[in-house]
């Protein structure tokens, strides 16, 4: 089945400073979005507010035709457990094993005692290993977390968030933390998971370059503002200096 | 009036009020110091100079006594291997105990997972400093009171006492954690307790191991003056040679107490390196 997610109105803010000023977008099965925009624009509080990791003030998140922000704590967990996230420094448990933090990705489906005893189901075990194999550390699953490299982690974060059969990729500057080639490697693995699994992508990143190679379409953000909504084609320089224009003045 | 006499003259109201400034903070660190040395000096003169018994320290009888330490009583070493062992396992079994007590106490006294808020942090913090601000020995008249004379009383003594330390550090780990795992486990759907045990339990998992291994240090040598309060293990025997005046047996327990201390250093070095 094909997932959609729309964005209405979003609006987000605290201690009476708004950051997200009421921003729409609708992302189809096969989108791959980029948010760009320069630092401070409010791309992070956006891709938080879509799984409320950062809980918004107004507006709609629709994800397959049904509002985020209208659920209790309760349906909020069942709904997040079909998000899946990537960030950007990784979040992983640095202390466990690359396999144990592939399995915190069924977290969601896991239930109290089994989360105690850390026992998932053989099920979960065979769902990670072949997950390692499709992000390729078929070698490293028993290694500790804080052992591999910074694109070796951001790969067992993709194939976390690969675990919880997701609806929707969340990803948050998955290569600031990257040198230029892995960054590549890291974005084209994003590209070709969320094309298998039929996923739409929201993807923040501020190398603009980059943004425009891996995605279908870009938003530009300023100051909380949707700026720009397009192709990567149709993003000239005017559309560059709209976004990025009072950052310069 | 040119712009250069204007810059030189706001220059040099500038650089009065800099040496303004430098000197008050100057005169205001002398006061400091000056009170500090006026404390010292008070203090010297009450406990030592007018407490002191002057004429015992003239002549030769420091000396003898210093001496009659230094005969040790070799024929109370085969007495001492059980005390030993009983100081080690009481040491032992107060710091587990007092783990297993710390836990709680801190999860009420760190404040970013503090379940009811202020009130439960306050509890927890509170909970921290009675343990620490009672001495161990009056946590031991406590328990010898409760549960009679013997080392249940010292091991349920040191476990309350140990509670304060280890809870106050792992609060404080806790309070410090990378919240990247937190954010991590809430994003894909975890509950609180999931989070607590995938986000925060692994990051503070070296500090606990570490912190109940130095508590395990500390209370080998508690569990020695435990002997105070009834309590068995080197304690007892090193308060049954005092009464005695037996000085060469009381040289001969403090020598037992620094090698079990000793051997404690070298096992919780190797310890720590095992599990960190």
């Amino acid at each position: 089945m094909a997932h959609a997610l729309q964005v209405r109105d979003l609006r987000a803010g605290y201690a009476g400073r708004e950051i997200l000023k009421g921003v729409s977008f609708d992302v189809a099965p096969d989108d791959f979005f980029a948010i760009i925009g320069p630092s401070g624009a409010g791309k992070s509080t956006l891709i938080r507010c879509v799984n409320r990791l950062v809980e918004p003030t107004g507006g709609e998140v629709l994800l397959d035709g049904r509002n985020l922000l209208s659920l209790g704590q309760h349906h909020l967990r069942e709904a997040r457990r079909h998000i899946g996230m990537i960030f950007q420094e990784f979040n992983l448990i640095e202390r466990l094993s690359v396999l144990d933090n592939v399995l915190t990705g069924r977290l969601g489906y896991t239930g109290t005692l089994r989360s105690v005893l850390r026992r998932f189901t053989r099920d979960d075990i065979g769902k990670a290993l072949s997950m390692l194999d499709r992000v390729g550390l078929r070698d490293h699953v028993h290694k500790r977390a804080d052992r591999l490299s910074g694109g070796q982690r951001q790969r067992v974060g993709i194939a976390r968030a690969l675990m919880q059969d997701p609806r929707l990729l969340l990803v948050d500057e998955p290569t600031s933390s990257l040198d230029p080639k892995i960054a590549r490697e890291v974005m084209g693995l994003i590209r070709e998971v969320a094309a298998e699994l039929r996923v739409p992508v929201l993807c923040n990143i501020h190398d603009v370059k980059l943004a425009c190679e891996f995605c279908t379409r870009v938003i530009g953000l300023q100051d909380g503002v949707k700026r720009f909504e397009g192709p990567p084609a149709r993003l000239d320089e005017r559309a560059m200096h709209d976004i990025y224009a009072l950052e310069l003045l | 009036m040119n712009a250069s006499t204007l810059d030189t003259r706001l220059i040099d109201t500038r650089i009065d009020a800099i040496a303004r400034m430098r000197w008050r903070k100057w005169r205001n660190r002398a006061l400091v110091y000056g009170l500090l040395a006026a404390l010292v000096a008070w203090s010297v003169y009450v406990i030592v100079i007018a407490d002191t018994d002057w004429a015992r320290l003239a002549g030769a009888s420091l000396l003898k006594t210093l001496g009659r330490f230094m005969e040790f009583d070799v024929a109370l070493l085969p007495d001492l291997v059980d005390p030993s062992i009983d100081t080690a396992l009481m040491a032992t079994l107060a710091s587990l105990l007092g783990l297993v007590l710390a836990l709680p106490v801190a999860w009420l006294g760190a404040a970013n997972i503090t379940p009811l808020g202020k009130a439960s942090y306050v509890f927890g913090r509170g909970l921290m400093t009675l343990s620490r601000s009672v001495h161990e020995i009056v946590w031991g008249l406590i328990f010898v009171s409760a549960v009679g004379l013997g080392a249940l009383a010292g091991v349920l003594a040191m476990a309350v006492r140990s509670v304060g330390f280890i809870s106050k550090i792992i609060a404080e780990a806790i309070e410090d954690v990378h919240p990247g795992p937190i954010e991590a486990i809430r994003a894909v759907g975890g509950n609180k307790l999931q989070v607590l045990l995938y986000g925060i339990v692994p990051q503070v998992v070296p500090v606990v191991i570490g912190t109940v291994i130095f508590e395990w240090d500390i209370n080998i040598r508690r569990s020695t003056i435990m002997g105070l309060v009834g309590a068995g293990g080197l304690g007892l025997v090193l308060f049954r040679q005092m009464a005695m005046f037996n000085y060469g047996g009381i040289a001969t327990v403090i020598l037992a107490v620094l090698l079990l201390i000793l051997l404690g250093e070298v096992i919780s070095h190797y310890a720590r390196k095992a599990v960190l």
